[in-house]
């Protein structure tokens, strides 16, 4: 019989980040190789210490870790009150960076993603950034994604010239030659136009051959990216975002880009991409830097990251909100030397009417609730649920509620307070431990206190004996007597298996039976009906991505009934340090999703020249705003946020239906892209 | 073609090829315009032509006047016959052209297509040139290049449809590129069904030699999306077939000297990159290893030449594969052993092992068989159906 057991783990105690924790103590099966060899990318935030002096400090773990060469000399002497750095690092080591109070300095730790050893390269050589000197209208774009056909015509010239100045591809073994990179490969103009002219015959680009070469596939060796597919991603986000036809000859619009690791890797501990997307904008927004106008200013740069995500606390104060700040923010500081223009463009996130996040809202039944979560079998990847406590200082943390969860089967439960300390596990008959529920503080800006259930995965085709059970798991939430009545938000992590990458994880999701999904006549509802009480919301579902102050925010409509796509996700943010006036309500504009309720999507690059192919989602209606910022990033005056609150009158698209700010911000823009030939 | 198991109870059908792609039977008119209405064998037409002649016949005659003797050994019967008797005559040309022979050299079997040519034409005594000699792979070779069949698995969602649509003729996938039709192109049909003939008697008995064992004997894990034909791996028929189509094709249009084909070599990096798609598509659906296609790719490419010669005369191609000096860590690419331009296979291919492939350009010799007639025939029907219409000429 499974029990549940709040025994003391010693391993388990003082832990920075449990999610990390948890990770790193699953069973062997869930890992490609033995776990101590395997190389992790792993973000960490250093306190009043420079990276130089971290690696001194930890020193004695040399031989489990790597700082890629992307942060140069400068970086590695700036000492900073925090300062987030990607590195790669082995277990023994991520263990001592993750107990609380480490000597290392390091307040936070972030578990990336498996990382095969042979795609990191310890003795990569850094390359001088030279300046390009640019016309000047001149805007860089930069993208960063998954699967970009580099060598696609739409980012050319011509048959032999790119427009791409920069291509980083973090899945792909180095080129041992002339490596410029600690992980995978680093590709230039020259090295991309030498790459094309090589693979080009009687005119034609051989654009399988080209992948090969660059590295991008190689099916043999197991490097994969859907590039090597009809439709990827990145490419059809970046043709929206910066795709010219090659007869243009667009020569003020030059391309810096980063392909993110396709999560080829078996990894069955959930994937977390965070750390390598700080190291791609740490690298990319120096590439961006190399880029100066005739007139001796930096040339202006729009971003798009077409990702989304549901974790975190959603009120602007995440590691993830937190990290465009960083670079982006008022208060970038990284480069302290000389302010370059930078907008980026996110999507609002596709979870609107996914049941992944749910309120214990005090001024609706009491603040207590019940929840059903509903994890599906065949789930290869663990379930991850965070409950985030209202912002309390953490020298006055206050024990808010009683959190119980109980398994499908059998009528055990456990509970916790939301205290330091307290954390319960389920066991199963085998002694395994299969489901967690813990509470840690977070710290820096954000201020709150998080209960983290995670949940092991329900099938693995090699060994069973730590499988949970599929089915409806419950979770209570009841308040405790005189604890503040702000409201406690509770997202499901985002756990799905992306289209072409093999079997994953499977979604898990809230199932109260008060949740209304459909009204009257059948068609879903995109809006939280007035008269439920469910706490299950559609509201809040904005990406944790997209929670942060500075990014323009793109939801997605539908261009022939010209109503909001249903899967747009919507505000608000969770209450805030800033509450009652929160830095954003929601995104900030809308731009098109789909042609029509029918035809889904809006066709865009496929994977090869030439061809074209549908995608729909925020995703794709990020880009096209971030192609119309870079027509007028030059001479606005105003912040990127603002600009785009401007754009629903440059490219004005009328919503009907009347959406709410906090789905739609301040309304549709209909940005002309390219013309297919 | 008739090579796959899915019509292996019905190889003969695959074979003459009027049944697969080409709908000859629908629409070239042999049964619109028969005069029969219907199959000449069925059994109430029989019946209704024995009461139509007794109805009609009258008294006999005696006196039959004039006949004159058919022309013996003519192509200009050609055009009289059925397709399918055509087919067997083309086949009655291009088989007895070559043999193969096996023999092994350091335990690695050697197989050997030979070309005939003559010797003395009064006595008849032929002699062959080796046209083709293939090396089989080493089976830590085939273990390495498994990791190309499990790694190209991934892309299978994408390619299955054009994978199940390629297990036949892909003519239609020449025919989106060279504008064929039967109502257009019959006779380049028939030239391509009759090299498509032609190549599977030749292929099935290389690989015969070579014996070569298919992704699915070596790991549980490969699980083809459609069914492992029973032959051998190594020479890959389907790229045999698939390069052979693409540089008949390409010849033709070279020939043609029609201004927007002649000397524009994209039409025949495009066939080209076609027939590579299809030999690929059999390594994703878990058939083959990307080392057949290569094998399969030089084997096209090389009878390409020596139809092209059966046809027409002039220089043949001689090809030899050595397939241990093959790196094993690499895919198909077909530009390392041919150049559209000029349509020429490149004089040799090597790796970091030694020179896998050689061919070598040869003119004919005092001794050279004479192109045939039959064929030659064909040749010009289906070359013909490439050239523009000349306005002057009439109609």
């Amino acid at each position: 019989m499974s029990i549940w057991t709040s025994e003391y783990d010693p391993d388990a105690s003082e832990i920075i980040d449990q999610t990390t924790y948890f990770r790193l103590s699953l069973g062997d099966s869930n890992f490609p190789i033995e776990l101590t060899e395997i190389w992790w990318s792993v973000l960490i935030v250093l306190e009043d210490i420079s990276i130089d002096q971290f690696e001194e400090a930890a020193s004695k773990y040399a031989q489990d870790m790597l700082i890629p060469i992307a942060y140069d000399a400068a970086d590695r002497a700036r000492v900073m009150p925090t300062q987030p750095v990607t590195i790669y690092a082995r277990k023994k080591l991520i263990k001592k960076l993750n107990k609380q109070g480490n000597p290392y300095h390091v307040s936070s730790v972030v578990l990336g993603a498996i990382t095969p050893e042979r795609f990191l390269n310890h003795d990569a050589e850094s390359l001088l950034l030279e300046d390009l000197q640019v016309d000047d209208d001149t805007v860089v774009q930069a993208v960063i994604d998954d699967g970009i056909a580099i060598a696609h015509d739409l980012f050319r010239t011509g048959a032999t010239s790119s427009r791409i100045h920069h291509a980083r591809i973090f899945e792909a073994e180095p080129d041992v030659a002339k490596s410029h990179s600690s992980v995978g490969r680093s590709l230039d103009k020259a090295d991309i136009d030498a790459l094309l002219a090589e693979c080009t015959f009687n005119g034609f680009l051989d654009e399988d051959l080209f992948y090969t070469k660059s590295g991008q596939v190689d099916l043999a060796q197991h490097v994969f990216s859907s590039v090597a597919l009809r439709q990827s991603h990145g490419t059809h986000v970046m043709a929206l975002a910066a795709g010219h036809a090659m007869t243009e000859k667009c020569d003020n619009r030059p391309i810096i880009c980063a392909a993110l690791p396709s999560r080829a890797v078996k990894d069955t501990t959930g994937v977390e991409l965070l750390p390598t997307v700080y190291l791609a904008f740490h690298i990319l927004v120096k590439q961006a830097r190399r880029f100066r106008t005739k007139c001796g200013t930096l040339a202006p740069v729009v971003f798009n990251f077409s990702y989304g995500n549901n974790g975190g606390p959603h009120d602007g104060t995440g590691v993830y909100a937190a990290m465009f700040d960083h670079y982006f923010g008022e208060n970038a500081e990284t480069y302290d030397v000389e302010k370059q223009k930078v907008w980026l463009t996110l999507p609002a996130g596709n979870a609107n009417l996914r049941r992944l996040h749910a309120v214990a809202d005090p001024k609706v039944s009491n603040g207590d609730v019940s929840l059903d979560v509903t994890v599906l079998p065949d789930d290869r990847t663990p379930t991850q649920v965070q409950i985030w406590m209202p912002v309390c200082p953490v020298n006055h943390q206050i024990d808010f509620a009683k959190i119980t969860v109980s398994a499908p089967f059998g009528d055990q439960h456990g509970t916790i307070n939301t205290k330091i300390g307290q954390q319960v596990s389920l066991l199963n008959t085998n002694g395994k431990r299969v489901a967690r529920l813990a509470y840690e503080y977070v710290g820096g800006a954000t201020q709150r206190g998080l209960v983290t259930l995670t949940i092991n995965p329900t099938s693995n085709l090699e060994k069973t004996r730590d499988l949970a059970a599929a089915g409806v798991w419950n979770l209570q939430i009841c308040r405790n007597d005189g604890a503040p009545l702000d409201p406690i938000n509770i997202w499901i992590r985002r756990d799905e298996t992306i289209p072409g990458l093999g079997p994953g994880g499977r979604q898990a999701y809230f199932s109260n039976s008060d949740y209304v999904r459909f009204g009257p006549f059948g068609e879903p509802l995109a809006v939280d009906p007035a008269d439920s009480d469910s706490p299950v919301r559609r509201a809040g579902t904005i990406s944790g991505f997209g929670s942060g102050k500075s990014p323009i925010v793109v939801a997605a409509y539908t261009e022939k009934d010209a109503l909001m796509s249903g899967y747009s996700a919507a505000g608000p943010l969770n209450l805030s340090v800033n509450s009652p006036d929160p830095h954003r309500v929601g995104p900030d504009v809308t731009a098109k999703g789909d042609d029509s309720p029918v035809l889904r999507g809006v066709y865009s690059a496929g994977s090869r020249s030439g061809s074209w192919v549908r995608m729909n989602g925020t995703s794709v209606a990020s880009p096209q705003v971030a192609r119309g910022a870079a027509d007028h990033i030059k001479g606005s005056p105003l912040d990127g946020r603002a600009w785009a609150r401007e754009a629903t009158l440059i490219y004005p698209f009328e919503l009907n239906g009347d959406p709410t700010p906090s789905r739609a911000g301040a309304g549709g823009v209909d940005i002309p892209t390219f013309e297919k030939p | 073609m008739g090579s796959g198991p899915e019509n292996g109870y019905n190889g003969y059908n695959g074979y003459n090829g009027y049944n697969g792609y080409n709908g000859y039977n629908g629409y070239n008119g042999y049964n619109g315009y028969n005069g029969y209405g219907g199959s000449a064998e069925s059994p109430m037409m029989s019946q209704a032509l024995i009461t139509n002649r007794d109805g009609i016949v009258g008294t006999h005659i005696d006196n039959i006047p004039g006949v004159v003797a058919g022309l013996a050994n003519s192509p200009k019967n050609l055009a009289r016959l059925a397709p399918s008797v055509r087919a067997a005559l083309y086949q009655s040309q291009l088989g007895p052209s070559v043999d193969v022979t096996f023999d092994t050299k350091n335990d690695q079997p050697i197989a050997t297509l030979w070309r005939r040519t003559e010797e003395n034409k009064k006595r008849r005594s032929v002699v062959f040139d080796e046209m083709v000699e293939m090396t089989g792979p080493t089976i830590p070779q085939l273990t390495t290049q498994l990791n190309h069949v499990v790694g190209y698995a991934r892309i299978r969602p994408d390619r299955g449809a054009e994978i199940v649509s390629q297990v036949d003729v892909p003519a239609a996938f020449y025919a989106s590129i060279g504008f064929m039709d039967p109502a257009r192109t019959p006779y380049t049909l028939e030239l391509l069904y009759a090299a498509l003939g032609f190549a599977v008697n030749v292929t099935h008995r290389m690989k015969y030699s070579l014996a070569v064992k298919r992704p699915i004997e070596f790991s549980p894990q490969i699980q083809p999306m459609i069914p492992t034909p029973t032959h051998a791996s190594l020479p890959s028929g389907h790229a045999t077939e698939s390069f052979l189509m693409a540089r008949i094709l390409w010849k033709l249009l070279i020939h043609s000297k029609v201004p927007q084909y002649n000397d524009h070599a994209y039409w025949g990096d495009m066939l080209m990159r076609q027939a590579s798609r299809i030999a690929t598509n059999r390594t994703v659906a878990g058939v083959h290893f990307p080392i057949d296609s290569v094998a399969g790719g030089l084997l096209g490419l090389t009878m390409a030449d020596h139809i092209f010669a059966m046809c027409c005369g002039g220089d043949w191609t001689s090809t030899t594969f050595n397939a241990p000096n093959f790196d094993p860590a690499d895919d198909l690419d077909w530009h390392q052993f041919y150049a559209a331009k000029n349509d020429r296979m490149k004089k040799e291919a090597s790796s970091d092992l030694g020179v896998w492939a050689e061919t070598k350009q040869h003119a004919p010799d005092n001794n050279a068989v004479d192109p045939s007639p039959i064929l030659a025939w064909l040749w010009d029907k289906a070359l013909d159906e490439w050239k523009d219409l000349d306005p002057s000429s009439k109609a």
